[in-house]
């Protein structure tokens, strides 16, 4: 007993503590809704590890608070042959976390890791996979990357198998390999990146906490520290920021309609539209009445979006009618899909199936966290069009593993951009050579225009493909848009200087804390 | 005894294999795997996916992947963790390990006195009203699964009071509430049994000597009463632990405390097959261990044996 | 877990006399045959369908229309939970029945056969019971899958044990009495010694025990579905309920406190009828 209570004395005398001390230690508290699954750039593969890793370590590029891309490791870049090769100048003055300075070299020793199968690389694994040589390192029958070449000590060359204009942007973190020889978990004692925060510690269900990098070539951060507070609970952390135990706090869907409704929070809220789209999947595969394009229209006339948007999402999102969210590159706005169930029965009766009479049911299928859309489609399809569709919940990884199988019929299905750029989108959704095509939808000159994209430097050039692409995959109908959501964060107001972007929040370097 | 107490050992040990086999077969048949799980939307990089397969042995025979793991059970060693790439499952469970038996000891601590108190005024009320009423309160207190008496202890306390925080953990205000909804069954099942006993105790004759000579009632109640029926309350502790046990699953996700429940539910979603494997290794031996130990207490103590001695 | 002494009563007129004079029995006969009659009639006595969505009502609060309000997809909150009476309730006696089966089968055939069979059945028995019985349920249902086949599955495969142990005991005390001797004597078939001598006279006290756990059981299937283990959308679930009622207590606490009220009224009567029927025919309980 007296174990326990000398326990609970300490951690109200950390509480207490904290919130004394705020005032003096600046740190900047924010909430993540679970433990990130990794810490490290080599086998980062999620969002939440995204948030942490970003504050920690830096690309070649980035972007800015406007979505734009910036210079960050590199100073400029620039491509020969067609888009076959870029070189890059490196920014000169930069330090690591580990005292060491950025050199060349260090780019290609990076990606080196990340092709390295025995590291357990994640996520930016797939964005060197053109560099010449990566195939031969994947298989183990190289130790270093033939395609990157050192210069100088600024400079890189990097040739690639194929053009591909997009490299610049990709997300690939350039660390101190040095750190790979300080044990397997290296990444539980420190960071090796040249962010402007640097690893302090991990806690697994309470914490992770970085502190400020004094050696950040951007300029030392202003405030001290970030912890990122894992807080599953959207009503606990709104506690925790009424009573400033949070300064920022990002809203996930159960929360938005809490914090929309309260007035309270009115001038505290941030909102961006996040770089996902939300598609409705129709596989003319699977179900044979997909074949038509009057089904399919009339599938999609029969969705009330804005309702949608209303009621599922709580007002957080915006109805979408084509295949690119507002806010990255290469968008521009597209006609609108109205709600018009006569017009979608009309269709349906004239492709055969009057009142839906003659349809065969179907599963509308997703995972758990879909629970609610799939009921509320589902719902809105048997009672507009006659259609009997019933709803089926699948465990996300079988689910996953089905849909790129191309054997889900009906589902609706998110897809959130990696970089800044509505390829990413246009490429592997609807490209019927991408392992991402999970409608199955094929049509030959889209591919040609993708192809196209991939080799046009000219970024005004570029975007005026995409939006001929864009048209034919809306115009088939190939799937139904659905809805873009919106990110929804809390922010103290003496909190300055934290920006967000369709690509979630830049990192903290210039946040100030009055 | 010593001979019977080498038998349930050898039961234990018996058990505690077939666990782990029947642990290790469910993790694998759970539908979906941990690399699909890693990779999540991404799994249409079919390369990467072998890659990894092969990095974390999971492309080897079923059997052989057993007997490795077996092995490493046998040397001490859980492995490392699918979800928190790179961690061993030891760290991982490190914490929660701490949190979990301070929650279920926190909860006994509460519910042991509160329970025998009112379990021993309703027997000394009996069939009057105080009686009835603990007894209609405590049947309740069984009947309401956790997660229901959470939302109304929630709703109440932290939404229209304001005086609790809804859930988290780290401060003695964040304990309270998952330490009393964790209590509350324990609690009712104590008073239950408390008052059965209490009544058997008070029928006994010493206790009617007792008051026949004219000793004070609180002298009969403390100092005769009372003593007799935690003894064969001592016993009961194993299937209170086995509830409380049980009861951490919900408790902790409902109230998002990072212990071992909610590392077991989150690592069998993650499909997380070292954690899954160890946590559920964790449970069975704590519940096998905490019976043996009661079935060794009935042994030593038998409450009737001791009662007839005292007459 | 000890063996029940039954003793019939002589004639149901004492029985029910007994019965009525049984607060908790009455009590818990009278919620029990509620919450069954709700089960029965669920979607009759619905004012709206259950799966009624309305993205312009979501959330909306209670009013004459819909008394509880409505959830999430703008569904009838009513409407569900009388629904989510017949899940609970069929769960229950699906399993019910298929523990009550199969464990008096196994237990039968192990006490009256013995041998490895025995040692086998009774293992398995152990092995199952080793685990926390939630746990074990948790962890098969995560194997199954969710769906409410499945629910019944894990559950059912959780709980035969003990009826299976408790079948064995009762069959083993009989083994030795005079008309089991007599019918074995007789050359008559080790089945029809099972169902013709055995079966009857072991039938009341395995009922008896089951009935007891049906509050276990509705709770379990709550827990599954709480966990996100258990009946999948559209159908509704009280555990279910309860799990998209907490995230949204602070706005819209009708959903959760509903469900929650009506799960534990229900586990409650459940379990009250059975303290009151244990009472009732375990003559020790009856002296106090």
């Amino acid at each position: 007993m007296g174990r326990i209570s000398a326990r609970l004395a300490l951690a109200a005398a950390t509480v207490l503590a904290a919130m004394s001390g705020a005032a003096e230690a600046k740190s900047l508290r924010l909430n993540i809704t679970a433990d990130p699954s990794q810490m490290d750039p080599i086998t980062e593969s999620e969002l939440i590890a995204g948030d942490i890793i970003r504050n920690m370590y830096e690309d070649l590029a980035g972007i800015d608070k406007d979505g734009k891309v910036i210079p960050v490791l590199a100073t400029e870049w620039q491509a020969t042959d067609g888009g076959k090769t870029w070189r890059f100048k490196l920014r000169t003055g930069v330090k690591f976390q580990t005292g060491r300075e950025l050199k060349a070299t260090d780019v290609k020793r990076s990606f080196e890791a990340l092709l390295t199968p025995a590291l357990k690389p994640g996520a930016s694994q797939v964005y060197l996979k053109d560099i010449v040589g990566a195939q031969d390192l994947l298989d183990g029958k190289a130790t270093a990357l033939a395609g990157v070449k050192v210069v100088d000590d600024t400079t890189v060359d990097i040739t690639f198998n194929k053009p591909d204009v997009l490299f610049p942007i990709y997300p690939v973190r350039i660390f101190d390999t040095d750190v790979l020889t300080h044990g397997a978990d290296w990444f539980l004692k420190e960071s090796a990146g040249t962010g402007p925060f640097q690893f302090v510690e991990w806690k697994r269900g309470e914490a992770v906490r970085l502190k400020a990098f004094p050696g950040y070539w951007g300029g030392a951060p202003k405030i001290d520290e970030v912890a990122f507070l894992v807080v599953p609970n959207i009503e606990t952390a709104l506690s925790l920021y009424e009573t400033k135990g949070l300064d920022l706090v990002e809203v996930p869907a159960s929360g938005t309609r809490a914090v929309l409704k309260d007035s309270r929070y009115q001038n505290q809220t941030i909102q961006v539209p996040a770089a996902q789209i939300t598609y409705l999947g129709m596989n003319q595969n699977l179900y044979a009445p997909f074949k038509d394009k009057r089904v399919r229209e009339a599938i999609s006339l029969a969705v009330d979006r804005d309702g949608f948007v209303k009621g599922i999402l709580g007002g957080a999102g915006l109805p979408l009618y084509g295949s690119i969210t507002p806010g990255v590159a290469g968008y521009a706005p597209v006609a609108k899909i109205p709600y018009d169930p006569q017009r979608a029965k009309k269709l349906l009766a004239e492709a055969g199936f009057p009142d839906g009479k003659g349809l065969p049911p179907i599963d509308i299928q997703a995972t758990p966290v879909e629970k609610d859309s799939l009921a509320a489609l589902a719902d809105q399809f048997n009672k507009v069009l006659g259609m009997q569709v019933n709803v089926k919940v699948v465990e996300r990884a079988t689910y996953i593993k089905q849909l790129n199988a191309g054997e889900v019929a009906f589902f609706p299905w998110g897809w959130t951009a990696d970089y800044p750029d509505a390829l990413y989108f246009l490429s592997q959704l609807w490209d019927s050579r991408s392992p991402y095509d999970r409608v199955r939808w094929k049509n030959e000159d889209y591919n040609k225009l993708i192809d196209q994209a991939q080799g046009e430097p000219n970024a005004e050039a570029r975007y005026k493909i995409y939006a001929q692409a864009e048209k034919i995959i809306v115009d088939d109908v190939g799937m139904a848009p659905l809805y873009v959501r919106t990110q929804i964060w809390l922010k103290q107001p003496n909190v300055k200087n934290v920006y967000l972007t369709p690509f979630r929040m830049l990192p903290y370097a210039k946040v100030e804390m009055e | 005894m010593l001979s019977y107490i080498a038998r349930r050992l050898a039961e234990l040990v018996f058990v505690l294999a077939a666990v782990l086999v029947l642990a290790f077969a469910a993790s694998r048949l759970m539908p979906g795997d941990p690399i699909g799980a890693m990779l999540s939307d991404r799994s249409g990089d079919a390369a990467l996916e072998q890659r990894l397969r092969a990095e974390y042995g999971l492309d080897a025979p079923i059997l052989q992947q057993f007997a490795t793991y077996v092995r490493g059970v046998v040397r001490g060693e859980f492995g490392l963790s699918y979800r928190f790439v790179g961690v061993p499952v030891v760290e991982v469970l490190g914490d929660s390990l701490k949190i979990s038996p301070l929650l279920a000891l926190a909860a006994l601590f509460v519910a042991v006195p509160l329970g025998v108190a009112a379990g021993a005024l309703a027997a000394l009320k009996h069939n009057r009203w105080a009686d009835t009423s603990i007894m209609a309160v405590m049947i309740a207190g069984i009947s309401v699964p956790n997660f229901a008496s959470a939302a109304f202890l929630v709703y109440l306390l932290a939404v229209r009071l304001n005086a609790l925080p809804v859930a988290g953990w780290g401060t003695a205000q964040q304990a309270a509430l998952p330490v009393i909804v964790l209590a509350l069954q324990p609690t009712a099942y104590i008073a239950r049994l408390a008052r059965t006993f209490m009544l058997e105790v008070l029928a006994q004759d010493y206790i009617r000597t007792a008051r026949a000579k004219g000793m004070r009632e609180r002298i009969v109640i403390f100092r005769h009463a009372l003593p007799n029926i935690l003894v064969p309350l001592l016993t009961t502790i194993g299937v209170i632990f086995g509830t409380l046990l049980t009861a951490t699953f919900v408790v902790e996700t409902v109230f998002n405390i990072p212990g071992l429940g909610r590392q077991a539910i989150q690592a069998i979603f993650a499909r997380d097959y070292p954690v899954t494997v160890a946590v559920l290794l964790l449970f069975t031996f704590f519940y096998a261990g905490i019976n043996l130990v009661v079935d060794l207490l009935y042994g030593v103590i038998d409450p009737r044996i001791r009662l007839e001695a005292r007459r | 877990m000890t063996t029940l002494e039954i003793a019939p009563p002589k004639e149901s007129g004492e029985f029910r006399r007994r019965f009525l004079g049984n607060r908790n029995a009455v009590i818990g006969g009278t919620l029990v045959a509620i919450a069954v009659l709700t089960a029965l009639f669920a979607t009759a006595l619905a004012p709206h369908s259950y799966t009624d969505t309305n993205m312009l009502l979501v959330w909306g609060d209670p009013d004459a229309e819909h008394w509880l309000g409505l959830d999430a997809l703008g569904r009838d909150i009513l409407s569900r939970i009388l629904v989510g009476a017949r899940v609970s309730l069929g769960v229950a006696a699906a399993v019910l029945t298929l523990t009550l089966a199969f464990g008096t089968a196994v237990g039968m055939v192990a006490a009256y056969l013995g041998g490895w069979i025995d040692t086998v059945a009774m293992r398995a028995a152990d092995i199952i019971l080793a685990f926390p019985e939630l746990i074990f349920a948790i962890l098969l249902a995560a194997v199954l899958g969710p769906g409410v086949v499945t629910v019944v599955l894990a559950l059912a495969i959780t709980w035969w044990p003990g009826i299976a142990r408790l079948a064995r005991s009762l069959v083993l005390s009989l083994r030795h009495e005079a008309f089991v001797e007599a019918a074995v004597a007789s050359g008559t078939r080790p089945t029809a010694i099972m169902l013709r001598h055995f079966l009857p006279n072991i039938v009341a006290p395995l009922i008896v025990r089951a009935s007891i756990g049906v509050g276990f059981i509705i709770t379990a299937e709550a827990t599954l579905s709480f966990l996100g283990l258990g009946v999948q959308e559209p159908t509704p679930s009280w555990g279910g309920m309860i799990r998209d009622g907490l995230t949204v207590l602070r706005t819209d606490p009708s959903l959760a406190i509903s469900a929650s009220t009506v799960l534990g009224v229900t586990i409650l009567g459940f379990n009250l009828l059975g303290d009151g029927l244990r009472d009732l025919l375990d003559p020790r309980a009856r002296d106090r």
